[in-house]
């Protein structure tokens, strides 16, 4: 594939408050705090909006604007990656169904769909770009990847990717252990400007690059999207570098970075 | 309110694009298992809703339930994937000689150079559901033969038919509600052009659920009759289920078959649940993949409509096709055939529009009394026998979520 370019990244997890602010720790000079992780509410959704969302949308937009502060956020097309969508709206209406006479809420119906923060995004910056919601379980990061690379090439313009996953809900949290949430963006553009130039390429079956901070690295395998970490690790440490993300089935993502 | 370009984005290019050729592909539905018998109530309009006997579902609702969807058993590696979702999966990929025709595909390009790119809305949330009622009544722990990876999980759906066919080229399920499955039309195209992948299976399953149901009923969007797409009368939709696969490919000597010449997508940026009530979003998808394929608006010999027979939906999208199209463009809605499939409705409309073109007919809209006279279409309630060229497809989701694809005959 041809290289594209990273223009801006978001970022949302325990300790981890934003990109910049997280820098020190990505470059291993602090170790992250577990604090536990505050979730703003969209700040770009009218307040009648912003009271429907979740928990997931809010996340999501989080990083989205983070990472769209100075983009044309009314332009650029959108891929929203998460492996499990609104596990909280999920059982809530599964629970409902166990009713006698089940009674589903119909804000939380059309929340429940995997596109609720892409639909909540545009019309958040009332962008009427195409928008996508995809999943590859574990590895929705690198799908993510992929789908925002080849729509940046085949299209121009900027793609903004956002990867996110919530935590798991009580009844779930053994069938699916993710304890925090965590959310990243990364906005693709033009090779011309961007801050980093990356180049993909979709392999074989090598095994994805771990973390080199072990604090970071305990948060990596606890959230499908934290799979971002080595990345962002790679991204602040202004040098060339390659980093391997894990694919769906089984492939490998290798990423090289030039700053 | 949010600003909307009435023309194409500016993104897209002048020239028009590569087109792939469908090598492949198969249709089970309500209205019938394979493609000759979707195509029969396709042509003949014979509808396969029927009232709502799904078990825990007690709605007084028709719906598009396919038939023997229960007796599939999924086995050996693919046991752990057992739900209804790929369970109607595996039903579909059974028809049409679809497995061989991807068995050569894996063959003449490499299983790891075929994608699998896949739209569902619910994937096996079934699963999840049957799971919740047999929860530990103490502690509230689901049952400990619950698989969530394999069955509700979106991924569910790629993965198992990954699995099935031995291929491990670029994978992920689409989930934009009912745009999902056109969706992934669009993506084969680009992962094909970037150099992913060769070749790609794409389409979609969406099977039934008590969310669904519930949910849409919730909404008021629910009719109790059988749904009738287009009519003055129509009051809303009936939910059906359904699995579409197709296997996209570069033109050759050895691929060909009708043509995917054009795709456009574009968010309303308008509500969560409601169309954009002038169609604004949905006539940007229509002029953009009729822009990608270098066709006018007259060039094209239906419109196989969203239709999903809700008051405003309907009303939107018709307006949506006068912007795009010109004043009383020809058009057809099938949900009164399957009932509206949700995520894999794209998959469903790609296959009965392939069905026109290689059967000579526009199809009737199934389910159409009395056109609604608001809605400045030209729809009909028999088939018209004649050659098709050029069917456009809309599929439109929650989310304001919209994809028109542009479907051509052989040459």
């Amino acid at each position: 594939m041809n290289a594209i370019g990273l223009h801006a990244v978001g970022l949302l997890g325990p300790g981890l408050d934003d990109f910049d602010g997280a820098r020190p720790i990505l470059a291993g000079d602090v170790p992250p705090t577990s604090r536990e992780v505050q979730v703003p509410p969209p700040a770009l959704l009218p307040a009648n909006e912003r009271r429907r969302t979740t928990a997931t949308i809010r996340l999501a937009l989080k990083v989205a604007e983070e990472a769209t502060r100075d983009a044309d956020r009314g332009q650029l097309r959108s891929v929203f990656a998460s492996s499990s969508g609104d596990m909280d709206i999920i059982d809530r209406i599964c629970e409902a169904l166990t009713w006698p006479e089940p009674v589903v809420s119909p804000v939380q119906f059309h929340n429940s769909v995997h596109n609720a923060p892409a639909g909540n995004w545009s019309i958040a910056t009332r962008n009427p770009a195409p928008a996508t919601a995809l999943s590859g379980y574990n590895a929705s990061l690198a799908a993510g990847l992929l789908e925002a690379a080849t729509l940046q090439l085949a299209e121009g313009g900027e793609v903004l990717l956002a990867c996110y996953d919530v935590p798991s809900m009580e009844s779930f949290i053994h069938v699916r252990p993710i304890h925090h949430p965590f959310a990243v963006a990364l906005r693709l553009g033009p090779v011309e400007r961007a801050p980093w130039r990356l180049q993909l390429d979709l392999g074989g079956t090598t095994t994805a690059d771990r973390c080199i901070s072990d604090e970071l690295e305990a948060l990596r395998g606890s959230n499908p999207a934290a799979r971002a970490l080595p990345l962002l690790e790679q991204l602040v440490r202004g040098a060339p570098g390659n980093v391997t993300l894990a694919a769906p089935l089984g492939r490998s993502l290798n990423i090289r970075i030039e700053p | 309110m949010p600003t909307h370009p009435g023309n194409p984005p500016a993104t897209t290019r002048s020239a028009s694009m590569d087109p792939l050729v469908i090598t492949a592909h198969t249709l089970t539905s309500a209205a019938g298992t394979g493609i000759t018998a979707n195509a029969e109530a396709l042509r003949s309009g014979t509808s396969g809703l029927r009232p709502c006997d799904l078990e825990s579902v007690t709605l007084d609702t028709h719906i598009g339930r396919v038939p023997g969807v229960e007796a599939i058993t999924l086995e050996g590696a693919l046991a752990p994937f057992q739900c209804r979702n790929n369970q109607l999966a595996e039903l579909g990929l059974r028809q049409d000689g679809f497995t061989d025709a991807v068995a050569a595909a894996a063959r003449r390009h490499g299983p790891d150079r075929v994608a699998v790119l896949l739209g569902t809305s619910t994937s096996g949330i079934a699963a999840t559901e049957a799971a919740y009622h047999r929860r530990d009544p103490q502690t509230g722990a689901l049952p400990p033969d619950y698989d969530y990876q394999h069955t509700q999980n979106m991924f569910s759906l790629a993965d198992f038919v990954a699995t099935r066919f031995g291929l491990s080229g670029p994978a992920m399920v689409v989930s934009t509600a009912c745009s999902s499955s056109a969706k992934v039309f669009a993506d084969a195209r680009r992962y094909i052009a970037a150099g992913l992948c060769d070749a790609a299976v794409v389409g979609g399953v969406d099977s039934l659920c008590g969310m669904t149901l519930y949910g849409f009923n919730a909404l008021q969007l629910v009719a109790a009759r059988p749904c009738t797409p287009l009519d003055r009368d129509r009051a809303g939709i009936s939910i059906g289920e359904a699995a579409g696969f197709f296997l996209l490919e570069r033109p050759s000597v050895e691929a060909t078959g009708p043509l995917l010449t054009g795709h456009g997508e574009s968010s309303d940026a308008h509500h969560m649940s409601a169309p954009h009530p002038e169609g604004l979003g949905a006539a940007t998808a229509l002029q953009e993949a009729l822009a990608r394929a270098g066709r006018r608006g007259d060039e094209i010999d239906y419109v196989l409509m969203h239709a999903t027979a809700t008051p405003a939906n309907d009303s939107a999208e018709a307006r949506a096709l006068g912007r795009s199209l010109g004043p009383n463009p020809r058009a057809v809605g099938t949900k009164g055939l399957t009932g509206h499939t949700l995520g894999a409705a794209g998959a469903v409309g790609v296959a009965q529009a392939i069905a026109s073109l290689d059967g000579g007919f526009v199809p009737p809209t199934a389910g159409l009394n009395v056109l609604d006279p608001e809605l400045d279409l030209d729809a009909r309630a028999e088939a018209e026998p004649r050659a098709v060229q050029r069917v456009l497809v809309n599929a439109f989701g929650f989310g304001g979520n919209n994809c028109s694809l542009l479907l051509e005959a052989a040459p």
